[in-house]
């Protein structure tokens, strides 16, 4: 005898692993526009800055990318409320993952401001460009066509990555997919769905974004 | 290109989903001749079980578990399974045993076969003192946050019961506790017999536990659908452990005190 699938069992809850499903693009989306602008700011104190500031930046690279996310986000929400700070589930879980993003942008910004070529900064050096509009007309720019790709591939794997938020209690798509399975005990059938979900997700958020890059930046990319 | 992307995207799809072999459960003759039956125990359940200095499983379940695979003639293998998990684990033929707390239920009965009762679990209420409710009934509003552990028994009950009450879900036990001692929620419904052991790790909360029992559960062990024989063995054993005391000598070497509600002892089965 073998397991019979009985995907007529978990149909009927196809509703509530999609609201799961809008809740992991919606902290997918917040948290890689957060690290954006967090990688942003740091990659350029981390070219331009004072010593100081270099290193502080440093520390917290260093801190974020090489410890798990998953431990990062406990500390926030099991050891920060010992100090009297109380985030919500998903708050902390927000800010974990922002916070990580903002580490990994870094570091990937950082490769892209140092790919400019020394010659156009100097020529904007010339032209009078104050720091700020060098950093504004001359590097990102060129950062933007070159860091695209890697950008967009970070943005898939945070994606995906938000699936350990179901841990603090986040009913994104794994959480509600555990729960279906806890109602239906249907594992194969509800994961299996879970995955095709997860696929479309990336799929369709990857086209866009080669899209976007190829009219914004004129990336090429094949589409994926 | 799109559809090129759509079509690598289905092939992998069929390719994940076909490649999710059938798992045959074994069946009574299989775990004879094996030698070895693999019992699923969760350690976050202590007493039930949980993790020793040595880092090995130990609880009511492990000793449960020997007493079946001494009378079976074969070696016990303690498999560490949690909540979310140990249904999937014995439907597909991971283990051939799931313990730990198995409310036998419709639901469940549909996925997995269940043996008479091993023991029961009387479900109330986990609270502080500065909380004032007397029962559970006065708990349906949406002032009330439950931390509950996914996948157990009283999130259905809560759904059920107190759909204006809002619901918060964590992985286990000790995260769920923990979360409730930081004031990340109102009260915990679950089995008071197991709570002693986490309370204690929060000695600074001052706890409460309401009296009115919410339900009384009766736990069995869980077999797969298909395990020609392996339910009807256990059936037999279990009421000769019941019948010669054994069960309630463990509980009270495990749990400090008599089971709350005892399973009466029948000879029909």
């Amino acid at each position: 005898m073998s397991y019979v699938l009985q995907y007529g069992q978990v149909w009927p809850y196809l509703p509530r692993l999609l609201e799961g499903a809008l809740l992991s693009i919606q902290i997918a989306v917040l948290a890689f526009s957060g690290g954006l602008l967090i990688g942003t700011a740091c990659a350029a104190v981390k070219s331009f800055g004072p010593r100081w500031a270099v290193a502080a930046v440093g520390v917290y690279v260093t801190f974020f990318v090489n410890t798990p996310q998953l431990v990062q986000i406990y500390f926030l929400y099991f050891v920060l409320p010992d100090s009297g700070i109380l985030l919500s589930s998903y708050n902390a879980v927000l800010l974990g993952m922002t916070l990580n993003a903002g580490a990994y942008l870094t570091e990937i910004q950082r490769a892209g401001f140092e790919s400019s070529r020394r010659s156009e900064i100097e020529a904007a050096e010339v032209l009078g460009f104050s720091r700020l509009q060098q950093i504004r007309y001359v590097i990102l720019p060129h950062v933007a066509r070159v860091l695209f790709p890697p950008l967009s591939n970070h943005f898939i794997i945070m994606t995906l990555g938000t699936s350990m938020a179901s841990v603090f209690g986040v009913e994104e798509l794994t959480g509600e997919a555990l729960n279906v399975n806890a109602l239906t005990f249907r594992s194969v059938e509800v994961f299996t769905i879970t995955a095709g979900i997860y696929v479309v997700l990336t799929l369709v958020a990857s086209t866009l974004l080669a899209l976007f890059g190829r009219y914004a930046f004129r990336v090429r990319t094949r589409a994926a | 290109m799109l559809k090129k992307l759509a079509l690598a995207g289905l092939v992998a799809l069929t390719a994940f989903v076909a490649t999710v072999a059938p798992a045959a459960a074994r069946t009574l003759d299989d775990v004879i001749s094996s030698g070895v039956i693999r019992v699923g125990v969760n350690p976050t359940l202590p007493p039930l079980g949980k993790f020793d200095e040595k880092n090995q499983i130990v609880g009511f379940d492990v000793d449960f578990a020997t007493e079946i695979a001494k009378m079976l003639g074969v070696k016990l293998e303690v498999v560490q399974v949690g909540s979310p998990d140990r249904i999937p684990f014995v439907a597909s033929g991971k283990i051939d045993v799931v313990m730990g707390a198995m409310t036998r239920n419709p639901e469940r009965a549909k996925v997995i076969d269940f043996t008479v009762p091993a023991h029961t679990e009387v479900l109330g209420i986990l609270t502080t003192e500065d909380k004032s409710f007397k029962d559970w009934k006065e708990m349906n509003s949406p002032d009330v946050t439950f931390v509950q552990v996914r996948g157990s028994t009283p999130v259905k009950f809560i759904e059920d019961n107190l759909p204006n009450a809002k619901v918060t879900l964590l992985d286990n036990y000790p995260d769920a506790v923990r979360a409730l001692a930081q004031g990340r929620g109102t009260a915990m419904i679950d089995v008071m017999d197991f709570m002693q052991e986490h309370m204690d790790r929060h000695k600074s909360t001052k706890w409460k536990i309401v009296e009115t029992p919410v339900d009384i559960y009766y736990c069995s062990l869980g077999v797969a659908k298909n395990s020609t024989g392996l339910k009807d063995w256990l059936n037999v054993a279990i009421f000769e452990m019941h019948r010669r005391g054994k069960t309630d000598e463990l509980w009270k070497k495990w749990f400090g005190m008599d089971m709350i509600a005892p399973v009466k002892v029948t000879p029909y089965f």
